[in-house]
C-alpha cells in the first residue's frame, strides 16, 4: 500500500514535463507504465513527493524508420515491440525478448524506457540492446544527448540518466541482412524476471559476432566473439565463447535464484546457446 | 436422474464467474474505519518502550492500541487445539503482544483510521523501543544445550515429541540383508489464498451484538475463540463467512488480528474492517512444512522393508494458538503411510524458533511422511536393482488387511494400492518408457519416469479440540411449496462442496437439484458445524446431510403411500415425484406431498406424522479412537484416501531445469460424489505440490528476517508452468461411512514430491543423481548433477 501522499502531474508536452522535472529538484518520480515504479513505491523502497506521468505526452511511442537506423519512442509498450512489423524485420532479438516480459497485463503497460531506466539487471531488454548496439536518447531542459546501452548502465538500479532528463527514444541500427540473432532466457516461473538471459547477433558471413549477457553481475556484460568463430563455429569454438562468457560474469552474486557460482555457470550455458543458434540463422 | 456420481459445475459458477461475488473487502458499510498493524520487525526482542503520540495526532486516526491495553482487557488467544491434552506445551499469545516479539510480522500494536491509507502511515509513524535478543532460525541448533530460547520458561525449545514403537527393529536390522540410511528435508512454504486475510466487524451495542464478517473456514468455531478471547457470551457474537477467496487451511483462526479487531469495535462502536496485505500473509499469515526427516531403512534382498527408524525434526516457527503445529505431528504419526513394515520407531521433535508459527496448510505434514517412503522406496530399488514400481507393489499393505493398525495407531480404513499403482503405470505406459527414453537420449533429450505415492488421511479429529473433530450437523427443511434448503455445518472455501451435499439430497429426497438451496457459514443461522479443514465437508458434511435428508424421506414416503394408497416399502422417489416401484406411472408429485405436510396435517395422508418438514442430523465418524492406549497412542484421522502418480520429466541437465511432459494419477478417496469438482479439486492440489517441491520457498535469513515477502521472491506456478493433468478415479467405498466417502480436498498436493525427484534422478540415471533436498529448483538440481560428478564442472 502506498500510504505516503504524494502529489501526480500529467502533462501534455514534453517541455512541460521537462519544467517540472527541473522544479522538483531531484524529488519527483517519472512513471511510465508503473509497473516497476508503482511496486517499489507500494514496498516503501521508492517515496516520490512528486510522480510525473509521461502517458499523455504526444511522439513518446512507436516504431520508426530512420534510414539505417529503428527510432523507438521511450513509451512504447512491451506489446508493441513484440508485435511490431519493423521490430520483427529488423531487430527481432527484441520481439524475441519482449514476448518473456512479465504477462499480458505488463506487456500492455510496461514499456522500453521504463525497463531501461529502472536497470533491473535480469531485464530482457538490456543484454539485447547492448547486442544490437542501441543508443539511448536523453532530453533535458538543457538539450539532448546520446548515450551507448553499454556506457548506460552503471549498477543494479542505476543507469547514467541524470535528474532533470527523460529517457526519449532507443535508436537501435537495423540488423544487416543475413545477420542471425538469438535470445534465450533462464527463468524459474514465466511471467517473472529471468535468473540469466543472453542475446546473441552474428553477422553475416558468420565471422563476427558478439554475446550480451545479463543476470550475472551488477550489469549486462557484453563479449566479442569475433575471434573465437573467425575460423567456424564448431564446438571447440563454442567452448571458448563460453569460456569467455564464464570469465566475463566474474561479477555474478548469488541471490535466491542461486549463488555466484551456478549464476556464472549458467552464463557458460547461455552464451554458448545463442551463439549456436544465432550462427545457425546467419548466412 | 441420479445426481451421486455426476459430474457438474459448482452451483456457485454463474455467480462468481459473473464477478458477483460478496467478499470481506466488498462490504461498505456506513461510518467504516480501517484497522492497520504494526508488526515486529524484530524475530526476537523486547519492547522496552512504545510512543504513539505521533500517531494519535494525525489527522483522520481515530485510535491507537498497544499490547499493553490488549493484556490488560483480553484473555490469551484461545487455542486451536487443547495443548495440554496432546501433550504439548502451550503459550499465552496476546492479540498484541505486551512484552516480548518472537517472529517478524508479529502484532505489536495497531491503529483505526478513517481510511486505509491514514491509519497504514499512522501504524508506521509508532516508535518502538527494541531490545533485540539472539534469535534461533534453525531447528536442529535450537535443540542444542545453550541454544536461545523462543520461550524462556520452558526451559527447552521442544513443543511436543512423540516415540513411536512397534515389533523389534533392532532385530530387524541386525537380521536385514542390507540397511540404508537418509535424510530427506523438506522446506517452509505455504498456501497463496487469492483472497488475503480480511475480516469487518460491527457491533450493536442496543442487540449486544458483534457481527464479524470473515474470510474464514470455520464460523462456529471462531465465535468460540472471539467469545472466550474477548470473555463475552458465544451469543453476543454472530460469524459470518461471505464468498472466501481460498482458504487452504490457512484461513482456520486464530489469528492475532482476528480478536483484536473484533475488541475494537466494540470499544469504538463503529464499523471496522482490516485487510491484509499480500506481504503481511507471507510474514505473518501462516507457514508450513519445514521438516527434515532422518531415516535408516532395513531390507531383504528381495525388496521387502523389514525395519524403519524414522525422526522427525520440525521446525514449527514461534508457539501460537494456531493449529498449525500439529503438522508434524500429523507428519509422525502417518510414517510408514501405506507400506506394511513390521519394525518401527518414529519419533518427533516439534522445535520452536523466531519464525512465522505454522497455520494448516492442504497436505498437513502427511506430506512429508509419504515424500520420505518415497525416497526410501526409490533408494531400497536402487540399492536391490528391482524396479521402483516393484518394490513398492511388495510393501503395500494388502487390501484384505483393512483394517489396519500402523505403529502411531493410526486406523487405516480401506484401499487397494496395488491396484492403483497397476492402474497408474499402465496409464502413462510403464513398460514401453524405458524405449521412448533411450529414443529421446538419441536426440540429446534427458526423459525420465517416476512414480510418487500418496496417503491423506481425513477427517481430523483432536481429543478435546474446539476445532478439529469428527463429527458435523447439517439441517435439511423442505419448504410448502417444494423447494428444499439446505443449511450446513461445514463450509466452502470456493471448492464446491455446497454443490455435492446438494447431489446428496437431491439423490436421497428424489428432487432434482434446481429446487435445492444450499446456505452456508452463518452461526446465527446454520446448524453448530466445525467448518471446513482435513477434507471433511463431504466426509462429515455430505454425511450429515444423507442423514437429516433421510429423516425426511423416510416420513414423506409415508405421506405418499397414503396418498397412494400403497404401503410404503413400495414407493420411491425420483425425479421429484414419489411412485410405486415397478409402476412410475402411479406417483405424487414431491411438491404435493409436501403441501400435504404443510397444508393438510390433520388431514388422512399426514395424520400420523409430526408436523413440519425439518430434520437437523449429526453425523459422527465411527472410525475415530481417543481412548490412548498403553503407549499413548490415539488414533485421530478416520478416513484413507491415497493416491499413486506417474510423472514424465525432461531435464535439461546443464541449467537443472526440467519440465513435465506427463503427469498422471489415479485417485482414490472412495466414493466420489462429483467427479468434475472431484477433479478440478485434484488439479488445485498437483499444481500446489508442483509449487512445493519445484518453485516455492519462504527463506529466512540467520537473523529471522523473511526474504520472500512479495510474489516476486516467493514464486508460485501458473497454469503456464504447469502440465495438464491426466486423472482417472478408483472407488473404495469407506466402510465406515454411509455413503462412502472418504474426501478429497486435501489430496494431490503429495505426489509431486517424491515423484518429481524420482523422475528427475531417472532422466540422470547414468549421472547417479540423488535428490534429498526441496525445492527442486534449477540451480538445486544443477548442484546435485555437479556433486554426482564430484563437483567439477
Ligand atoms: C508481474 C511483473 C512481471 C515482470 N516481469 C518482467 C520480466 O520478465 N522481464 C522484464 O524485463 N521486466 C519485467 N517486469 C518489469 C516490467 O518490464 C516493467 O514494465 C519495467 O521494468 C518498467 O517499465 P514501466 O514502463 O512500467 O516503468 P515505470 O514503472 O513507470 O518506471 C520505472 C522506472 O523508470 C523511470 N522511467 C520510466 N520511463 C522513463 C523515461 N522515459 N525516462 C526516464 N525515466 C523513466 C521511472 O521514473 C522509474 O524509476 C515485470 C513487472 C511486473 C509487474
Amino acid at each position: 500500500m502506498i500510504s505516503r501522499e504524494y502529489e501526480f502531474h500529467a502533462p501534455k508536452t514534453l517541455n512541460e514535463a521537462l519544467s517540472l522535472l527541473e522544479k522538483s529538484g531531484g524529488n519527483a518520480k517519472l512513471i511510465a507504465g508503473g509497473m516497476s515504479l508503482v511496486p517499489m513505491m507500494t514496498l516503501g523502497l521508492a517515496h516520490p513527493d512528486a510522480v510525473i506521468s509521461l502517458n499523455k505526452v504526444p511522439g513518446l511511442d512507436g516504431v520508426k524508420e530512420d534510414g539505417g537506423v529503428l527510432a523507438i519512442g521511450a513509451m512504447t509498450r512491451h506489446h508493441v515491440l513484440k508485435t511490431n512489423p519493423l521490430i520483427a524485420q529488423h531487430a527481432p532479438l527484441l520481439a524475441e525478448a519482449a514476448k518473456y516480459v512479465g504477462d499480458v497485463q505488463v506487456r500492455h503497460r510496461g514499456t522500453l524506457g521504463g525497463v531501461l531506466v529502472h536497470a533491473d539487471p535480469a531485464a530482457d531488454y538490456l543484454p539485447v540492446c547492448l547486442a544490437l548496439g542501441a543508443q539511448i536518447k536523453l532530453q533535458s531542459a538543457k538539450g539532448v544527448r546520446t548515450v551507448e546501452a553499454r556506457d548506460f548502465f552503471k549498477d543494479i538500479m542505476t543507469t547514467s540518466i541524470e535528474d532533470g532528463e527523460i529517457l526519449v527514444e532507443v535508436r537501435v541500427p537495423k540488423l544487416p541482412a543475413g545477420s542471425g540473432s538469438s535470445y534465450q532466457r533462464l527463468h524459474r516461473v514465466e511471467g517473472n524476471y529471468a535468473i540469466v538471459n543472453a542475446a546473441a547477433v552474428v553477422e553475416p558471413g558468420k565471422k563476427k559476432g558478439r554475446v550480451a549477457l545479463g543476470g550475472v553481475g551488477p550489469t549486462p556484460v557484453m563479449i566479442d566473439v569475433s575471434a573465437h568463430i573467425a575460423s567456424g563455429v564448431s564446438d571447440d569454438a563454442l567452448r571458448r565463447v563460453s569460456d569467455a562468457a564464464f570469465a566475463a560474469a566474474e561479477n555474478a552474486y548469488g541471490d535466491l535464484n542461486g549463488d555466484a557460482k551456478y549464476k556464472q555457470a549458467m552464463a557458460r550455458v547461455y552464451a554458448q546457446r545463442v551463439v549456436r543458434a544465432a550462427a545457425a540463422q546467419a548466412q | 436422474m441420479k445426481y451421486i456420481g455426476t459430474g457438474m459445475t459448482s452451483l456457485t459458477n454463474r455467480q462468481l464467474a459473473a464477478g458477483k461475488g460478496t467478499f470481506v473487502a466488498d462490504y461498505k458499510p456506513e461510518g467504516m474505519l480501517h484497522m492497520a498493524v504494526l508488526r515486529s520487525p524484530y524475530a526476537s526482542a523486547r519492547i522496552r518502550s512504545i510512543d504513539t503520540k505521533a500517531a494519535e495526532q494525525m489527522p483522520g486516526v481515530v485510535y491507537v492500541i498497544t499490547g499493553q491495553e490488549v493484556a490488560a482487557n483480553m484473555n490469551p488467544i484461545f487455542e486451536a487445539y487443547d495443548t495440554a491434552a496432546m501433550g504439548a506445551k502451550g503459550v499465552k499469545w496476546y492479540a498484541l503482544v505486551p512484552e516480548r516479539v518472537r517472529f517478524v510480522g508479529e502484532c505489536v500494536a495497531a491503529v483505526v483510521a478513517e481510511d486505509k491509507w491514514t491509519a497504514r502511515a499512522a501504524a508506521d509513524a509508532i516508535e518502538v523501543d527494541y531490545e533485540e535478543l539472539q534469535p534461533v532460525t534453525d531447528p536442529e541448533k535450537a535443540m542444542e544445550p545453550g541454544a536461545p530460547l523462543v520461550e524462556p520458561e520452558w526451559g527447552d525449545n521442544i513443543l511436543v515429541t512423540r516415540d513411536f514403537r512397534s515389533g523389534d527393529p533392532d532385530k530387524a536390522f541386525a537380521e536385514a540383508d542390507g540397511t540404508i540410511s537418509g535424510v530427506v528435508k523438506q522446506h517452509r512454504y505455504t498456501g497463496a489464498a487469492i483472497e488475503p486475510r480480511a475480516y469487518l466487524a460491527n457491533y450493536d451495542p442496543y442487540q449486544d451484538l458483534l457481527t464479524f464478517h470473515a474470510s474464514t473456514q470455520n464460523p462456529h468455531p471462531m465465535r468460540v475463540f472471539l467469545a472466550e478471547t474477548l470473555g463475552i457470551p458465544e451469543t453476543s457474537i454472530r460469524v459470518i463467512q461471505p464468498h472466501v477467496g481460498g482458504g487452504f487451511g490457512l484461513k482456520i483462526p486464530t489469528f492475532q488480528e482476528e480478536p483484536l479487531l473484533a475488541y475494537l469495535a466494540r470499544k469504538l462502536q463503529r464499523p471496522i474492517r482490516f485487510v491484509a496485505e499480500r506481504t503481511e500473509d507471507l510474514l505473518a499469515g501462516g507457514h508450513a512444512r519445514e521438516e527434515r526427516l532422518y531415516y535408516e531403512v532395513a531390507y531383504k534382498k528381495d525388496g521387502t522393508v523389514t525395519g524403519l527408524r524414522a525422526k522427525v525434526i520440525a521446525d514449527v516457527g514461534a508457539p501460537s494458538a494456531l493449529c498449525g503445529w500439529g503438522q508434524s505431528f500429523v507428519t509422525s504419526y502417518c510414517i510408514p503411510t501405506c507400506y506394511k513394515i513390521p519394525n518401527n520407531r518414529v519419533q518427533l521433535f516439534s522445535v520452536v524458533t523466531n519464525k512465522c508459527p505454522w497455520n494448516a496448510y492442504r497436505g498437513y505434514g502427511k506430506e512429508a511422511a509419504s515424500f520420505m517412503m518415497d525416497r526410501i522406496m526409490d533408494n531400497v530399488a536402487r540399492e536391490t536393482g528391482l524396479d521402483r514400481a516393484e518394490v513398492r507393489l511388495r510393501n503395500y499393505i494388502q487390501p484384505h488387511e483393512f483394517p489396519y493398525s500402523q505403529v502411531s495407531g493410526a486406523m487405516l480404513d480401506s484401499g487397494d494400492y496395488p491396484k492403483a499403482l497397476r492402474k497408474v503405470l499402465d496409464m502413462i505406459d510403464y513398460e514401453n518408457f524405458p524405449a521412448m527414453q533411450a529414443a529421446a537420449r538419441k536426440e540429446g533429450r534427458y526423459l525420465g519416469i517416476g512414480i510418487g505415492q500418496e496417503l491423506t488421511p481425513e477427517g481430523c479429529s483432536m481429543p478435546r479440540s474446539t476445532l478439529l473433530g469428527g463429527w458435523d450437523g447439517c439441517t435439511v427443511r423442505v419448504n410448502p411449496s417444494g423447494q428444499v434448503t439446505i443449511l450446513t455445518g461445514v463450509t466452502s472455501p470456493g471448492s464446491g462442496n455446497e454443490t455435492a451435499i446438494a447431489q446428496i439430497v437431491a439423490d436421497e429426497l428424489g428432487v432434482s437439484i434446481d429446487h435445492i438451496k444450499v446456505i452456508q457459514g452463518d452461526t446465527d443461522t446454520c446448524p453448530y458445524g466445525l467448518g471446513n479443514y482435513s477434507s471433511r465437508s463431504i466426509i462429515m458434511g455430505g454425511s450429515a446431510a444423507k442423514v437429516a435428508a433421510n429423516e425426511l424421506r423416510e416420513k414423506m414416503l409415508k405421506v405418499a403411500s397414503k396418498l397412494l394408497e400403497v404401503a410404503p416399502d413400495d414407493v420411491d422417489a425420483e425425479d421429484d415425484k414419489f411412485f410405486l416401484k415397478g409402476a412410475p406411472t402411479r406417483f405424487v408429485t414431491f411438491k404435493e406431498v409436501a403441501s400435504t405436510v404443510y397444508r393438510d396435517c390433520h388431514g388422512k395422508a399426514a395424520f400420523d406424522v409430526e408436523p413440519g418438514l425439518e430434520a437437523t442430523r449429526y453425523f459422527k465418524h465411527p472410525n475415530v479412537y481417543h481412548q490412548p492406549d498403553t503407549q499413548g497412542r490415539f488414533s485421530s484421522y478416520p478416513s484413507w484416501p491415497n493416491q499413486a502418480v506417474a510423472i514424465i520429466v525432461e531435464v535439461d541437465p546443464e541449467t537443472g531445469k526440467f519440465k513435465i511432459v506427463r503427469y498422471c494419477a489415479v485417485h482414490d478417496s472412495g466414493v466420489v460424489i462429483n467427479p468434475l469438482l472431484a477433479e478440478a479439486n485434484l488439479h488445485g492440489g498437483f499444481v500446489q505440490g508442483i509449487g512445493g517441491a519445484a518453485f516455492e520457498h519462504l527463506v529466512y535469513d540467520e537473523s529471522g528476517q523473511l526474504l520472500t515477502t512479495t510474489f516476486m521472491d516467493y514464486t508460485c506456478p501458473t497454469a503456464v508452468d504447469v502440465p495438464s493433468f491426466e486423472v482417472a478415479h478408483q472407488e473404495t467405498p469407506s466402510p465406515f461411512t454411509p455413503l462412502g466417502t472418504k474426501g478429497v480436498g486435501e489430496s494431490g498436493v503429495t505426489g509431486p514430491l517424491g515423484g518429481l525427484c524420482s523422475a528427475i534422478e531417472n532422466a540422470l540415471a547414468d549421472r547417479n543423481v540423488r535428490l534429498t533436498e526441496l525445492p527442486l529448483t534449477p540451480s538445486r538440481v544443477w548442484e546435485a548433477i555437479s556433486a554426482a560428478q564430484g563437483g567439477n564442472r
